[in-house]
C-alpha cells in the first residue's frame, strides 16, 4: 500500500470529525439534567428498593402526605388526618378535584387500591413498600370511605411521626389504569398522580419526564427532568464540568477540587441521615472469638469509644468536617443532654486498665476481628482500616478484614455473622427520632445486628407506642442515656453526602440522600 | 462442510452447558441472594416470603434442573429485577454493544491494516520505530484508564466528542425505522470513537503488531521475489501477492477478537455510560439477578461460538491449502 490512500483515510476521518457538530448537547432553561449511579429495575413504584429508584418515583408519583425538603411531615394529597380512639385506624381526608395522569380523577378509591395492591400476595412484590412500610406499620388494609376520605387500618397504635413518615413513602396508583393492565404491562407503562409524567425510558441510559399541566398540589421550575445513569464518578465529574449534567450525586472526596475550581459547577456537602457505627457484636455464636469476652463488658464498650479520633477521619478520609454521633438519632432529634465522647486515649487506656485488660509485656491487652465492607459507604474501606489502628493504639490488637459488599457483607450482616466488631451504617430520617431508634425494636428485630439486650431500653421501647409528643420525648430521652451509658455501637458519624451542582442552578441538598429538584431554580 | 458445522454446533451445547453450570454455581457462592432484595429493616418472615417468592428456597441442583428445561425451551426465566424476560433484556440491549465492538473492531482494522504495512514496508526506519512503540504502548495501557483520560481530554479539555451516552442505530434499523437509523448516523460515530477507540486500542496495537510481522515473512517469500523481478509495481506486489497470505492470521485473530472485545464492554460501558449487555451484566451480578446473569452468560457463549464457527469456515475459503478432516 502506497502512502496515499493511507493520508487520505487519515482525511476522510478527519473531515467526517469535523463535519459533525462540535460540543456535547447542554441542556436548555426549562429542563434539568441529574445523573445518579444506577437506573431504575422497573418503572413499579411498588418494587422500589434503592433511593435512585425512589428519587424519580418521588416527582411522579404522590402521597397521601409527604418528607418535605426540610425533612419535615406535610401534608400533600390529604389535606389532613385522624386517628381512631385504639389508635389503629387512620382516615386521610384528600384534596378536591385531584387528578391522575390519564386525565381520571384521583379519589379515595385510588389511595385504597394503592395501599391494597402493594399488599396483595398475588402481585409478589419486593419493594420497601411491602417488604419495610407495612410491617413497620402493622398495616392491614385500607378501605375508601366517601369520595375524599380513605381509611388505613392497622393492628395497633403507634407514634404518629412514625406512622405518618412511614405512609408518607406509599405511591398513589391510579385504580382504573393499573386494575386494567398486566404487572409487565405497569412495570414499562407508568401512569402516575404527581407533579411529573413520564416520557421515555432508556434502560441503562435516562428517565425523561415531563411537568404535569394544571398540576394544583406543586408548580415546579422545570418543564423537563433527564434522569441520566452514569455509573463511574470521574465520568459524572466530567459531564458535570462540561455543562452537561445539573446535579450529580455521590462526588468521591478526591474530585471535590477539580469541581470547585472549574467555575461552571461546585461541590455541596451535607450531613446525612446515615448512622454510621461500629457494632459490637453480642451474639452466642461469637461468644468464643477473640475479644468477645472483651466487649461483653459495658466498660470495654464505652472505653473504645475514646479511642477514635472522628473528627480526623471525616477531615482526612471523607474530605470534610463532621461531629462525632453522641447517638443512632440524628440531629436535632437526640437527646440534647448528651455529648458526643471526645477522643481521648489516655482516658480509653486508664478505663481499660480499669476494666480489667491491662497491657501485657507486649503491649496487646486483647486482640479481636473487626469486619467492613469494601464499596458500599464513602472511603469504607478506608475508615475500616483506620479505626483498626486507632483501636491498637490503646493496646487493643485489630485484626481487620475487609469484606465485598454484596456476595459477602450483606448476607453475614442479615444473618448477624458478623464481628466480633463490625462497621455498619443505617439510614436515618429527620422527621422522627424514634424512625432512627427502630435498629432496636426488638431484641431479636432483623436490623438488631449486634443482638444487643438492655432489658431497660427495650421495656421503654414498648411504652413510646401511642403516647403524647411530650411523653414520647421523655422516653426517647432516657432510652439514649441508657444507650449511651451501656453502647451497643461505637458511635462514629452521620455520612455526609456530597453532591455537584451546577452553578447555573439554585438548589438545596436534602439530608436525606433523597434529590428533590421541585423548588430548585436557575440562578 | 454441513457435518462439520453439525458436529460444532452439537459441541458448542455442551459449552454452553458447562458455562452455565460454573455461572450457576459461583452465582450461589456468594450466599443467600434474598438479602438483596430485601429491605434493611424486613424481618425474618419477609426475608422467608421473599425467598419462597424468588424461588431459592428450592434445593440448587432442582434450580439448575429447572433453569436446563427451560433453556431448551429458550425461556430463561424472568429478571429479578425487572420482572421481565431476562432474554429479552439481553436482545433489547444487544444492539449497543453490537454497535460498539463492531465499531471497535472496524475502527482497530482499518487502522492496524496501513500502519502494520508501512511498518513492514519501511522496516527499522524511524517511522518503523515509531508505529511499534505507540503499538507497545497501546497493547500496556489499561482501558479504564485510557478511557478516562479521553474523556478529559477529548471530551472535557477540546470539547470535541461528547464525554458519555449513546445514539442508537442498530435498535432502529432492527424495527425498521431506517430514517431514524441513517439520520442518526452521524451523532452515533460521535459517540462511538472514545469507547471505540478505549476497547479497540488492545486490538489495534495487537492487529498493526501482527499485520506488520506477516508482511515481513511473506514479503520474504520466493514468489514475492519472483513478483519484484518480473517488474511488477511495488503496489501491485504488496496488495495482489503478499497482503492475502499476510491476512491469514489476521483474519483466525479477529474472530477470537470479537470475544475479545466483548469481555472488553464490560468496563468501557460503565466508563462511558453506554446502556449494553456488559452494563447489564456488571447491574446483574452485582445484584445477584441470577436469571440476567445467566440469560447474558448464554447468549455471549453462544455468540462466540458462532463467531468462531463463521471465522472458521472463512478462514478454510481464503486457504485451500487447509482441508476439513
Amino acid at each position: 500500500m502506497s502512502r496515499r490512500p493511507f493520508i487520505a483515510l487519515l482525511l476522510g476521518l478527519a473531515l467526517l470529525l469535523t463535519a459533525l457538530p462540535l460540543g456535547a448537547q447542554t441542556p436548555d432553561e426549562t429542563t434539568i439534567v441529574i445523573a445518579q449511579t444506577v437506573d431504575v429495575g422497573a418503572l413499579e413504584p411498588a418494587l422500589v428498593n434503592s433511593r435512585a429508584e425512589s428519587n424519580i418515583f418521588n416527582h411522579m408519583f404522590a402521597t397521601v402526605y409527604e418528607i418535605s425538603e426540610q425533612g419535615t411531615l406535610e401534608p400533600h394529597l390529604a389535606n389532613s388526618y385522624s386517628i381512631s380512639e385504639d389508635g389503629t385506624e387512620w382516615t386521610f381526608t384528600l384534596n378536591e378535584g385531584l387528578t391522575c395522569h390519564d386525565g381520571e380523577a384521583l379519589t379515595a378509591e385510588d389511595v385504597a387500591y394503592s395501599f391494597n395492591r402493594a399488599k396483595d400476595p398475588a402481585n409478589a412484590f419486593t419493594g420497601n413498600t411491602s417488604g419495610f412500610v407495612f410491617p413497620s406499620i402493622g398495616f392491614i388494609e385500607a378501605r375508601a370511605d366517601s369520595e375524599l376520605e380513605v381509611t388505613i387500618v392497622t393492628d395497633r397504635p403507634q407514634s404518629e411521626a412514625v406512622r405518618l413518615g412511614l405512609i408518607s413513602e406509599v405511591y398513589v396508583h391510579c385504580m382504573d389504569y393499573y386494575s386494567s393492565i398486566s404487572l409487565e404491562e405497569a412495570a414499562e407503562n407508568p401512569v402516575g398522580s404527581g407533579p411529573y409524567r413520564f416520557v421515555e425510558w432508556i434502560r441503562d441510559d435516562y428517565v425523561l419526564i415531563e411537568k404535569v399541566p394544571g398540576y394544583t398540589l406543586r408548580d415546579p421550575f422545570f418543564e423537563k427532568i433527564y434522569w441520566r445513569v452514569i455509573p463511574e464518578a470521574s465520568t459524572r465529574t466530567a459531564e458535570l464540568i462540561a455543562g452537561n449534567v445539573d446535579v450529580i450525586a455521590n462526588v468521591p472526596p478526591d474530585q471535590v477540587d477539580a469541581i470547585n475550581n472549574s467555575g461552571t459547577a461546585t461541590v455541596k456537602a451535607v450531613q446525612g441521615t446515615r448512622r454510621m457505627y461500629v457494632g459490637y457484636q453480642f451474639g452466642e455464636a461469637f461468644a468464643n472469638e477473640p475479644g468477645a469476652e472483651a466487649i461483653a463488658k459495658t466498660e470495654v464498650r464505652v472505653a473504645l469509644q475514646y479511642a477514635v479520633d472522628v473528627p480526623t477521619i471525616c477531615t482526612q478520609l471523607l474530605g470534610t468536617e463532621c461531629e462525632r454521633a453522641a447517638s443512632m438519632v440524628n440531629p436535632p432529634n437526640g437527646n440534647p443532654a448528651l455529648e458526643p465522647y471526645p477522643y481521648d486515649p489516655a482516658k480509653a487506656e486508664e478505663l481499660l486498665d480499669a476494666a480489667g485488660y491491662p497491657r501485657g509485656e507486649n503491649g496487646v491487652r486483647f486482640e479481636i476481628t473487626l469486619q467492613g465492607p469494601r464499596g458500599r459507604y464513602l472511603n469504607d474501606a478506608n475508615v475500616v482500616l483506620a479505626i483498626g489502628q486507632y483501636l491498637s493504639d490503646v493496646g487493643v490488637q485489630t485484626n481487620v478484614e475487609i469484606l465485598d459488599w454484596s456476595s459477602e457483607y450483606v448476607p453475614r450482616i442479615r444473618e448477624k455473622n458478623v464481628g466480633p466488631l463490625f462497621f455498619l451504617g443505617t439510614g436515618g430520617a429527620t422527621w422522627a427520632a424514634l424512625y432512627d431508634m427502630a435498629d432496636l425494636s426488638a431484641p431479636d428485630a432483623g436490623t438488631n445486628y449486634t443482638n444487643w439486650n438492655n432489658a431497660e431500653w427495650f421495656e421503654l421501647w414498648d411504652q413510646t407506642a401511642g403516647k403524647s409528643p411530650e411523653e414520647e420525648r421523655e422516653l426517647i430521652n432516657q432510652m439514649l442515656e441508657i444507650m449511651y451509658n451501656d453502647p451497643p455501637w461505637l458511635f462514629l458519624y452521620f455520612q455526609p453526602d456530597f453532591y455537584g451542582v451546577s452553578n447555573r442552578l439554585e438548589w438545596t441538598p436534602r439530608r436525606d440522600e433523597q434529590i428533590g429538584v421541585l423548588s430548585a431554580t436557575l440562578q | 462442510m454441513g457435518t462439520y458445522i453439525t458436529r460444532r454446533l452439537l459441541q458448542s451445547i455442551i459449552v454452553i452447558l458447562g458455562v452455565t453450570l460454573l455461572a450457576f454455581f459461583s452465582l450461589h457462592l456468594g450466599g443467600d441472594p434474598t438479602y438483596l432484595y430485601v429491605s434493611e429493616r424486613a424481618s425474618e418472615q419477609e426475608i422467608i416470603e421473599t425467598r419462597q417468592k424468588l424461588g431459592f428456597d428450592r434445593p440448587l441442583h432442582e434450580q439448575y434442573l429447572s433453569f436446563v428445561v427451560g433453556l431448551a425451551r429458550l425461556d430463561l426465566g424472568d429478571s429479578l429485577r425487572a420482572r421481565k424476560p431476562a432474554l429479552d433484556l439481553v436482545f433489547e440491549r444487544l444492539p449497543a454493544t453490537l454497535e460498539l465492538t463492531l465499531f471497535a473492531m472496524i475502527l482497530s482494522t482499518l487502522i492496524a491494516l496501513p500502519i502494520g504495512i508501512i511498518a513492514a514496508m519501511r522496516r527499522g526506519s524511524p517511522l518503523d520505530g515509531g508505529i511499534m512503540l505507540v503499538a507497545m504502548f497501546g497493547q500496556s495501557v489499561p482501558g479504564f484508564w485510557l478511557g478516562l483520560m479521553l474523556i478529559l481530554s477529548v471530551g472535557l479539555g477540546l470539547r470535541w466528542l461528547p464525554i458519555s451516552g449513546h445514539v442508537p442505530v442498530l435498535q432502529p434499523l432492527f424495527t425498521g425505522d431506517f430514517a431514524a437509523a441513517i439520520g442518526n448516523v452521524p451523532e452515533a460515530i460521535r459517540h462511538l470513537i472514545m469507547p471505540g477507540l478505549t476497547i479497540g486500542v488492545f486490538s489495534l496495537s495487537r492487529n498493526a503488531r501482527l499485520v506488520r510481522s506477516s508482511m515481513l515473512e511473506v514479503l520474504s517469500q520466493d514468489y514475492v521475489t519472483t513478483a519484484r523481478s518480473k517488474g511488477l509495481a511495488e503496489r501491485v506486489v504488496i496488495t495482489r501477492h503478499a497482503l492475502r497470505n499476510a491476512l491469514l492470521p489476521v483474519v483466525t485473530l479477529l474472530g477470537l477478537e470479537f470475544g475479545f472485545l466483548l469481555s472488553g464492554v464490560v468496563v468501557t460501558e460503565t466508563v462511558f455510560s453506554w446502556p449494553g449487555v456488559g452494563r447489564l451484566v456488571f447491574n446483574a451480578i452485582n445484584q445477584r439477578d441470577i436469571p440476567l446473569v445467566l440469560a447474558s452468560v448464554v447468549s455471549f457463549s453462544f455468540l462466540f461460538i458462532i463467531l468462531n464457527l463463521i471465522v472458521d469456515v472463512l478462514y478454510v475459503q481464503l486457504d485451500p491449502r487447509i482441508r476439513l478432516k
